[in-house]
């Protein structure tokens, strides 16, 4: 029975299409751990849609096998919210990327995220344009030299972490795109959130951004280099887990202090808590960059706030309450009527 | 003429803007045009002439880029291929309600929708009937080899000056990606402040003291009746830019009317067709618009039947049967999808739908 929900495996959710990724792209790993999570959200294939833009990211739709929209560069989110709204038994998930979610796509993003559509956004950001062969994203770190920045790019890059939170976002997490064990616990959390849930997935575009994360994921440094956030656990990292992050006394900044020296003990390090409401602590963890900072990977935001369809089917209800009308015929007799003889 | 050299159509674009003194390019990648802004930024014609070179975040963001640009009288421009070209489609309205100058590139590809990255001349209709909303045009140029890709650069320039209306390089990706020789123009010096307001008078905002709105809005039905009526003169006045190329007309009996890559395959149909004795020519619309509507009924209107070849499913044909005013038959064919057509298969189209379906 292939829609017995609780019978479905990752097998059932890889589509029969020939996979377009170069090899070694990282959006393979990314498609592998979304079909690995799928079976477990108990939801019918088809009340599952994948929706993209433009973009390598955006062949995802026709990888898994769900229901499918290949849309519009950068539309995808407009497209998922009048999908979300217009079904709203749907479990909606959008698969973009750098360029297609925050260059052409923006403006939709941070309204997306302002109004809390209840769907979950994979951003495979791999800092450059893949599919049109390598031109700098609004994620390309500022002085990298790519097909349209010869001498190096003049523009200060998007932090889709600070970005989504600055809009209003109810749920941020990051990933590793190699790091398939980490990619699906942010995504089941993306899953259970309510509202737009936002996931960041450092992706390597082998062909034209080749290890572009390999500074933060290097085997020597990655311990300094990251930090696994977990709700309720002290911020620490590193190889023996004894450096944490904790407040600077007199200033609203982190800093990154080792346990024993200058007197500092465990109680000392931030415990984390991805539901609290204040952005404050959450924006510098999405901020922090290495090598001064470990990247924050994990669930850094998940609040609950109401979502739009919630809201929408409120005043929806409420008018219906209120209303002197309720059905055609109250309607009818409404106004001034005439019999006509 | 100038120098000779073996090149890309769409790096062709990109050398010729900075040899024809262009002041801007802002643009967005898309395949299969994006050599041309590759193409500037490895040539770096902010050191050499002060040109600037802006990659956008979208081609929306290209167009207002545009809009901003020629507002200041300088030479602006963009490139795009067909599902850029349309999100650019407000921005082009408003530059000619506006009447401002720039220059538009469209390296079409297949249609509708994300469709194909194959070439196409599926957006004859968007570039030719307007695109956007209200009444306008704008000038269309169809290249069909890349020496043209370079030439077409200057001319689109000057036209859109002279008419103070948005200019369109309609070519498409067989077009941007082939090599061919090429003699570039020589290299025109990026105009001075001064010179653009000799050139342009008042309407740029480069520092004049006169209160200057650029808009294309007005209230009043009136007086926006009155710009539109102006604007109709405009377009009739520029009904004399019309070119177009007659190719082994002279004794023909069928004509075969196409532009950019169709009227390529139909110069080899041509030949074959003589082989077999049957006499068939060659109508190129060069701008398509202003359409030769009066080169083609003079013409056309000799033969025995037209067939127009188009890398669609038949919009220029609407146009050569006004043109011809119906006078003599004319059938359409040609390929979709991103398909070239073969210069048989327009050989047997001409066969059948035009001289054995007489
Ligand atoms: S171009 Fe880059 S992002 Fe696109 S499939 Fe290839 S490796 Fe992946």
């Amino acid at each position: 029975m292939e829609n017995d929900v609780n019978k479905l495996t990752k097998e059932d959710f890889v589509s029969a299409q020939m996979v377009k990724w170069c090899p070694g792209c990282g959006d393979h790993f990314i498609i592998a751990s979304l079909e690995s999570i799928l079976p477990q959200l108990g939801k019918k294939k088809e009340d599952l849609l994948v929706i993209s833009g433009i973009g390598c990211s955006s062949r995802s739709p026709y990888y898994v096998n769900t229901y499918g929209f290949h849309g519009i560069h950068g539309r995808a989110l407009p497209i998922a919210s009048g999908a979300k709204i217009a079904n709203p038994n749907l479990s909606v998930w959008v698969t973009t990327g750098d360029g297609d979610c925050l260059a052409i796509g923006g403006n939709h993003f941070i309204h997306c995220l302002r109004r809390n559509m209840d769907i979950k956004v994979i951003l495979y950001n791999n800092q450059i344009y893949g599919l049109t062969k390598g031109q700098y994203s609004p994620t390309t770190p500022m002085g990298k030299i790519t097909k349209t920045s010869p001498m190096g790019t003049i523009e200060e890059p998007f932090n889709p972490g600070e970005l989504a939170i600055g809009a209003g976002g109810t749920f941020f997490a990051r990933a590793l795109d190699v790091n398939p064990k980490l990619q699906m616990e942010v995504m089941l959390a993306a899953a259970k959130h309510k509202g737009t849930a936002f996931m960041e997935v450092l992706q390597n575009c082998v062909i034209f951004n080749n290890g572009a994360h390999a500074y933060i994921n290097d085997k020597e440094f990655k311990a300094d280099r990251q930090i696994h956030l977990e709700d309720g656990k002290p911020m620490l990292f590193g190889k023996n887990m004894d450096k944490g992050l904790k407040l600077c006394k007199n200033s609203t900044k982190l800093e990154v202090v080792t346990l024993g020296e200058n007197n500092i003990t465990i109680d000392d390090i931030l415990v984390h808590n991805p539901h609290q409401e204040d952005r404050g602590v959450h924006l510098m963890l999405a901020q922090m960059k290495a090598p001064e900072y470990p990247v924050a990977m994990g669930v850094i935001r998940d609040v609950d706030k109401p979502v739009y369809s919630e809201l929408l089917e409120g005043q929806i209800a409420e008018a219906k309450q209120k209303t002197k009308f309720h059905c055609v015929q109250d309607l009818l007799n409404s106004g001034n009527t005439w019999n006509v003889e | 003429m100038g120098e000779l050299r073996l090149m890309k159509g769409n790096e062709v674009l990109a050398e010729a803007a900075i040899r024809a003194g262009v002041d801007g390019y802002f643009g967005y990648p898309i395949t299969p045009q994006s050599e041309v802004m590759e193409t500037l930024m490895l040539r770096k014609p902010w050191e050499e002439t002060g040109m600037v070179v802006l990659q956008a975040e979208s081609e929306v963001a290209s167009i207002n880029m545009v809009y901003g640009g020629a507002a200041c009288g300088k030479k602006v421009m963009t490139s795009s291929s067909s599902p850029g070209y349309s999100l650019m489609q407000e921005g082009i309205s408003y530059l000619a309600g506006a009447e401002l100058p720039c220059v538009i590139i469209n390296v079409s590809r297949g249609g509708p929708g994300l469709g194909t990255i194959q070439p196409s001349q599926a957006d004859y209709f968007q570039v030719t009937k307007g695109g956007g909303h209200g009444d306008y045009h704008v000038i269309a140029l169809a290249p069909n080899s890349v020496q043209e890709m370079s030439d077409f650069m200057t001319l689109a320039f000057d036209l859109a000056f002279k008419y103070r209306c948005p200019a369109v390089i309609l070519s498409d990706g067989a077009i941007g990606q082939m090599m061919e020789k090429v003699y570039l123009s020589d290299f025109v010096p990026r105009r001075t402040e001064e010179q653009i307001r000799k050139d342009c008078g008042e309407w740029c905002t480069l520092g004049s003291k006169r209160h200057n709105v650029i808009t294309s809005l007005e209230l009043d039905s009136v007086v926006m009746e009155q710009r539109n009526i102006a604007l109709m003169k405009k377009y009739a006045e520029m009904q004399k830019e019309a070119r177009y190329e007659a190719y082994m007309t002279d004794d023909a009996d069928y004509l075969f009317v196409a532009f950019g890559t169709a009227s390529r395959i139909c110069k080899k149909s041509i030949e074959m067709a003589r082989e077999k004795g049957i006499k068939a020519g060659l109508f190129r619309p060069i701008t398509l618009y202003p359409f030769p509507t009066k080169a083609l009924y003079e013409i056309g209107t000799k033969m025995k039947g037209i067939l127009s070849v188009e890398m669609n499913a038949g919009q220029m044909v609407e146009d050569v049967k006004l043109a011809v005013e119906c006078k003599v038959p004319v059938e359409w064919a040609g390929r979709n999808g991103g398909i070239i057509p073969s210069p048989d298969e327009v050989l047997e189209a001409l066969e059948t739908k035009i001289i054995g379906g007489k």
